[in-house]
């Protein structure tokens, strides 16, 4: 008797019906559509026509560019991140509450400006920029550490932001007993603080990953658009399409939306494990 | 000794945790702290351990002197009340970890994983995640965690707190089973007055940071020797009577007081527990086993399954005051809590309604008599100050608290009085609420005539003149708190000790209220520029190093001072060195008509030094020669 009291659904009003479908079709007109038209697109001259576009040298090197410094990004910022959410929660020093609002700010910033910052602060005509040209030999702009550093800008608060939560309502007798056990900082850090932040971690990284794969306008400034040296896939989409090669720049793009949708289904997946081993 | 606390102090800020806290525990013994929550009790668990750093004081461990060591390095076993269970391990990963940090190999490490899974009842239960056990279970697994070390003390953090009343019984016995097996000396801390006493060899109760009492659960019980200790295990009759030779009187009745609190003068006050297990009702006074308290009406009844309580509403006796449980505002007489077994409830069946003459089997003296203190207040700003000091040091002191209210209009200070116990709050030994419509000087008279008062606060500023202090001295045995802070601090007190006046009772007095609120103290002499130069200097440093030594005595740190000079200019100095909130002052002699005068050394310091309060202390001398022109009156 009870169980079927609790199974029966509850009856839809017809204002349900129309709530429910306007959040569906609104959607499929915002998301889903456009998504199929890209697909449909790329793929519209058969497969193997985007499977050649996107093995033409110069796609092949901007989508390996772009990876490889999302990637180099993802693991600086994994480790920094980390460590910066650590120190904001657990120690206490002078001028943390605005460090803590600075953290922020990349979110507010639109990525031209990141990317004219950089220019700024590291172009070959500058103090800084020529210096580390000339003496170090070490280019910034118009390189892919430009990449890797305007990436760092943007993405900085996703891992950061993710990891100091949990640590806030991590629990510290559990810190407390490892010290009574006899476990000196270092260890109490390495087995009882860092497996609780390995998930956060991770899903911070991922989202920044996948943030920085799409990036366009910080990258543009900062790198240029050399073909084959510093064009990204982002970049290369947007060169293509200014050149009226329609099919190179949809190909490149499924690539990059099969990159996020993979990297999104990963995170999901981390979320879902964590959630339940809590 | 396993456990030694030598004058352990904590402080958060302003507020004093741990007040001054000594204590000793014995090799296998298992001690238990009992406290409500916020009396400090877990903070000494902490410093124990190393996870919070007292201010002042040593802890020792078997004589080792770990007060600068870390945690790691103390071997002391913890356990928690929510069992902070490493939970990314599984429940053997849980036990190994500290051997594993000790890098044992890994053959003893699973066979003593394996023997204390065993212990605990938990074999096969090893691959277990924490999150996979119940609450009784994990906190198994964190005791078995703790033994896993074999330190040398185990603390135990209201261990049984989370967990539902069946297995806390059942975990209690098991707790105190491997607690002996194990013989290591055990701390636990709990704020369960039965859990106290099922495992404590030893209790000690705390309250607001300060260890008040020590003893076995039956000393404590059936001879506690504070108020305090004796309301708060179990529930207490608490009476006012007055010791005269070696009887003490309750109204016309008297009774021997048992040798061991022998130490009351004659004419002190004194108070009397009775448990209401120790009540006898009968129908008719002559069938009483005991003391009669006279006949009383039942007020409430309540079945508690293996016995039967009662409260009993009695008229007043003469001379005699209820402190315990409180009895109504407004009703002249007191009650009585009674607990009869069923065998007596059939004898004598009682009824809501019913009357029956309530006698007492077996009474206990508390020898320590407890402070007494009286604020005077009138609603205006300046008794702020008044409300605000004298709560604290009520709250600090445990000590009873009257508050006087002075006004033509006793409506309007009725409701100050309401507003007033309001601002105080609670967690007061028990505090008292009087109106007056008479002047400051003939209401306190009357006041202070009823009852012994030990202090009498009031709020003063220098505009207010000197009039009020002379007539609050002019009659009774309290000594006087001038209050001129609007907030209720206490750390640091001058004592001043105008050289040539008896400033023993001074010091004394001081250090019994100092050592309440966690304060220190300073001892400052002023030698006239006129005196000779060599003999009083001795005479005077070993005042002082006795005035010292008595403060020590009850744990207040003090430094002295010597300066020469004017006293005025003295105290003004020495107030701009340090941050006292407190100047303790010597009354003047009275003078043949039992008043005093101010003018002379007390009155320009308390209207010249300002941001501080001021006490002023009456020595015994003094109340001799009172009572003296008193009776020549």
């Amino acid at each position: 008797m009870n169980l079927a009291l609790t199974r029966r659904k509850e009856k839809s009003q017809p204002g349900d019906w129309v709530l429910r479908g306007t959040s569906i079709l609104f959607l499929v007109l915002i998301v889903i559509i456009p998504l199929v038209v890209i697909f449909q697109d790329g793929l519209r001259e058969g497969f193997d026509s985007f499977w050649y576009q996107i093995n033409l040298p110069i796609a092949r090197s901007s989508i390996n560019l772009t990876l490889w410094t999302s990637a180099l990004m993802t693991v600086i910022n994994a480790v920094m991140g980390l460590i910066t959410a650590y120190v904001l929660v657990r120690f206490e020093f002078p001028g943390k509450r605005l460090v803590n609002a600075i953290i922020d700010l990349p979110l507010a910033i639109p990525t031209l400006v990141t990317g004219i910052m950089l220019v700024i602060l590291y172009g070959p005509q500058q103090a800084l920029g020529g210096f580390l040209i000339e003496k170090l030999n070490f280019r910034i702009v118009f390189a892919p550490t430009g990449i890797v550093l305007s990436l760092l800008f943007i993405t900085f608060p996703f891992v950061v932001r993710t990891i100091q939560p949990v640590l806030e309502e991590l629990d510290r007798s559990q810190e407390r007993a490892a010290a009574t056990l006899g476990a000196s900082p270092w260890t109490i850090f390495r087995k009882i603080v860092l497996p609780a932040l390995i998930l956060p971690t991770l899903g911070g990284s991922l989202l920044s990953f996948s943030r920085a794969v799409g990036e366009f306008g910080a990258v543009v400034i900062v790198a240029g658009n050399i073909p084959l040296r510093t064009q990204t896939a982002a970049v290369y989409v947007f060169s293509q399409v200014e050149s009226e090669n329609r099919l190179g720049a949809s190909a490149v793009s499924i690539v990059l939306v099969l990159i996020s949708f993979v990297v999104l289904f990963v995170a999901n997946a981390i979320q879902k494990y964590w959630g339940a081993h809590r | 000794m396993s456990i030694q606390l030598e004058n352990i102090s904590k402080y958060y800020g302003q507020q004093v945790v741990v007040n001054n806290v000594s204590l000793e525990i014995k090799d296998g013994e298992f001690f238990v702290l009992l406290g409500s929550s916020g009396s400090g009790k877990t903070t000494i668990l902490n410093i124990i351990a190393g996870l919070v750093q007292p201010e002042k004081g040593k802890v020792l461990l078997h004589g080792r002197d770990v007060t600068d060591i870390p945690t790691q390095k103390r071997r002391v076993g913890f356990v928690f009340q929510n069992y902070a269970l490493f939970q990314y391990m599984n429940v053997a990963q849980n036990i190994e970890f500290g051997l594993e940090v000790q890098k044992v190999p890994r053959e003893a490490r699973q066979a003593k994983r394996d023997e204390l899974l065993e212990l605990v009842g938990l074999v096969g239960l090893g691959g277990r995640m924490p999150s996979q056990l119940s609450g009784g279970q994990q906190q198994r697994v964190a005791l078995a965690r703790a033994l896993a070390v074999e330190p040398e003390v185990l603390l135990f953090d209201e261990p049984l707190g989370a967990l539902d009343a069946k297995i806390r019984m059942e975990l209690r016995r098991s707790l105190k089973r491997i607690q002996q097996k194990s013989e290591v000396a055990a701390i636990l801390v709990t704020h369960d007055q039965e859990e106290a006493f099922d495992l404590g060899d030893r209790i000690g109760v705390m309250n607001f940071g300060r260890l008040i009492e020590v003893g076995t659960p039956r000393e404590l019980y059936e001879n506690p020797k504070t108020e305090y200790v004796a309301s708060f295990l179990g529930s207490a009759n608490l009476l006012l009577g007055q010791i005269q030779g070696k009887k003490i009187r309750i109204g016309a009745e008297a009774f021997s007081i048992p040798e061991t609190t022998l130490d009351l003068a004659s004419n002190d006050r004194a108070q009397v527990l009775f448990r209401p297990e120790d009540v006898d009702l009968a129908q008719e006074g002559d069938q009483l086993a005991g003391l009669s308290l006279g006949k009383g009406k039942i007020i409430e009844k309540e079945f508690k399954g293996t016995y039967e309580h009662l409260r009993i509403s009695l008229p007043a006796i003469q001379g005699v005051r209820a402190i315990a449980p409180t009895t109504p505002y407004g009703n002249p007489g007191f009650i009585v809590e009674v607990n009869r077994p069923p065998e007596q409830s059939a004898v004598l069946p009682l009824d809501v309604g019913n009357e029956a003459y309530v006698g007492v089997r077996r009474m206990h003296v508390l020898s320590h008599p407890g402070l007494n203190f009286l604020v005077v207040t009138d609603g205006t700003l300046r008794s702020q100050s008044a409300l605000a000091m004298g709560g604290y040091m009520a709250r600090m002191a445990h000590a009873r608290l009257t508050l006087l209210g002075i006004g033509r209009d006793l409506s309007k200070i009725d409701d100050h009085l309401i507003e007033a116990r309001k601002q105080i709050g609670s967690g007061m030994a028990a505090l008292q609420v009087q109106a007056s419509p008479e002047g400051f000087q003939t209401a306190i008279a009357q006041t202070v005539e009823k009852q012994h008062y030990d202090l009498l606060i009031f709020g003063w500023r220098p505009s207010a003149g000197y009039e009020q202090i002379e007539q609050a001295l002019s009659r009774g045995e309290h000594h006087l708190l001038l209050a001129t802070q609007p907030v209720g601090k206490l750390s640091k007190a001058l004592i001043c000790l105008a050289s040539g006046e008896p400033g023993k009772d001074t010091v004394l007095f001081a250090g019994r209220l100092l050592r309440h609120m966690g304060a220190e103290a300073s001892l400052l002499t002023v030698i006239p520029d006129h005196y000779p130069n060599d003999v009083p200097q001795n005479r005077i440093n070993r005042f002082l190093t006795d005035g010292q030594q008595s403060l020590a005595r009850f744990g207040v740190t003090g430094n002295t001072m010597i300066k020469h000079g004017e006293l005025l200019p003295a105290v003004q100095e020495e107030m701009q060195n340090e941050d006292y909130d407190l100047v303790v002052l010597g009354a003047p002699l009275p003078e043949r008509q039992g008043s005093v005068d101010l003018s002379a050394v007390i009155g320009p310091i308390i209207s010249s030094v300002e941001n501080c309060s001021f006490l002023i202390i009456r020595s015994q001398h003094y109340q001799r020669l009172n009572q003296r022109f008193g009776r020549e009156r």
